[in-house]
């Protein structure tokens, strides 16, 4: 056992001092290789190369994504966003049901679901205002996603701009797993406002709704209006310059609209 | 007679989830073709929920009526459809304490990524304890795990089977690890599997 520690004390001793040398010696090799590379591949692709500076580009062909062998792709559609066909995908549930087939049943179902929470997404997205604060909607960021699930629900996003550097995003959460925490915010008068130093979140109301305002360095305004009993409207503005500009743009949006749309009460 | 009792209330329970999901089924169609969604979605959801139940009801009907020496508490067979975060559940107990042999069946786990994670790289998390490690059950790869009760001194074991989207958990009291695996064994895994999904 003693012998066996002695070894072991005596490896780590050498190492620790033959370490350094040792890594010099590396490091040495490492750069002479490296050097000896960048001249070759200088060489080759006609570019010069200083050493040291090993952020030239040598890379001469367009379709090459490194590795000289596999084309990248600069082609092609994407894929085509077709939401599922409620009327069918509830009809080929109700066979596959009555089939006692459970789990296919259930996949249509959700299909289903999936198409409806679409059209009602994009039903909200279509009654947003189209400019907010003199910002106008940039259409290719419209997006609605579902799960088809129910729970995770239904999302609706829009962001609106100039063209500068003043944004405003709004978000549409349904069944979101993050209301508990704001209406636990709204519902506890355990959470008191401070009144020294920096506000940077306090209650506010919003067409009679009662809301909560954040203010971040980084991130500008967060307004967060919880309506119905699981629904959400997140909206962020960049670059406003006060809060009563950014209650002006919040006040552009038809919350009771939003909340009859999603069914809430 | 126990047996003919239990089937009842099983044909009972399931004819009346069939009622609803009909009913269900022609709300949702009728809303949809009125325009009206958040009713539709709402049909649906209901739909989704006595789906769940009822593939759930197919699951019990399929695990076996003893494990080794112990009988299913079959009064105690719970099922719940949930549309979404933890899905479906499934839960049986076999014996009595202090020997009692526990089986939970979760769909749309938020436990089999990580589940899942910890099969495909076996050295993740694996190496450091020596009460866990990956077994192979009709198979799937799969987690047992050993635990030494402090209350009875006794060795208790648990078993994690993660199925595509689908997690099954066998718990076992006072056992050993050759007397878990045959319990598992007993459990049609593949169209549990083909169930559920």
């Amino acid at each position: 056992m003693k012998t066996k520690l002695l070894v072991v004390a005596a490896l780590i001793t050498a190492l620790s001092i033959t370490k350094l040398p040792a890594q010099s010696m590396l490091n040495k090799l490492k750069k002479t290789a490296e050097d000896n590379a960048l001249k070759k591949l200088g060489g080759k692709t006609g570019t010069t190369t200083t050493p040291g500076n090993t952020n030239t580009n040598t890379n001469t062909d367009p379709n090459s994504n490194g590795n000289n062998s596999n084309p990248s792709n600069n082609s092609g559609g994407g894929l085509i966003s077709t939401p599922p066909d409620v009327k069918q995908s509830l009809a080929d549930g109700d066979v596959a049901y009555k089939a006692g087939k459970y789990g296919e049943a259930r996949y249509s179902v959700q299909q289903a679901m999936l198409g409806v929470e679409l059209e009602i997404g994009n039903k909200i997205l279509k009654s947003l205002p189209s400019t907010v604060s003199g910002l106008t909607t940039q259409t290719s960021e419209d997006q609605v996603t579902s799960t088809g699930y129910g729970w995770a629900g239904l999302t609706i996003h829009r962001e609106y701009g100039n063209g500068n550097d003043k944004e405003f995003r709004v978000t549409v959460a349904n069944n979101a797993a993050w209301m508990s925490s704001v209406n636990m915010y709204l519902s506890s008068g355990g959470y008191a406002q401070t009144t020294g130093g920096q506000q940077n979140w306090k209650q506010t109301k919003v067409k009679g709704y009662r809301a909560i305002i954040e203010y971040s360095e980084g991130s500008g305004y967060k307004l967060s209006v919880p309506i119905g009993q699981s629904s959400l409207v997140v909206l962020e503005g960049v670059n406003f310059a006060s809060e009563p500009d950014m209650m002006t743009a919040a006040n552009n949006f038809d919350y009771d609209g939003i909340k009859k749309m999603l069914g809430e009460q | 007679m126990k047996k003919y009792f239990t089937f009842i209330i099983l044909s009972v329970s399931v004819s009346a989830f069939a009622q609803d999901f009909d009913k269900n089924m022609a709300t949702a169609k009728a809303s949809y073709s009125s325009g009206n969604l958040e009713d539709a979605r709402f049909a649906m959801e209901q739909m989704l929920r006595d789906l769940d139940v009822m593939i759930g009801k197919e699951i019990l009907k399929m695990l076996p009526a003893k494990m080794g020496t112990l009988s299913a508490n079959v009064a105690d067979d719970n099922v719940t459809g949930g549309t979404g975060i933890a899905g479906l559940f499934v839960h049986r107990t076999y014996g009595v304490p202090p020997k009692m042999v526990v089986i939970d069946i979760m769909n749309n786990s938020p436990l089999i990524s990580s589940l899942n994670a910890l099969l495909s790289m076996p050295m993740m998390g694996m190496g450091g304890d020596p009460n866990q490690k990956q077994v192979k059950v009709q198979g799937y790869k799969s987690i047992l795990r050993k635990n030494q009760n402090t209350e009875t001194g006794k060795t208790d074991y648990e078993l994690q089977v993660p199925f595509n989207n689908t997690l099954l958990t066998l718990k076992a009291d006072d056992t050993n690890e050759a007397e878990i695996l045959n319990f598992a064994n007993l459990i049609p895994l593949p169209k549990i599997a083909q169930v559920a999904q």
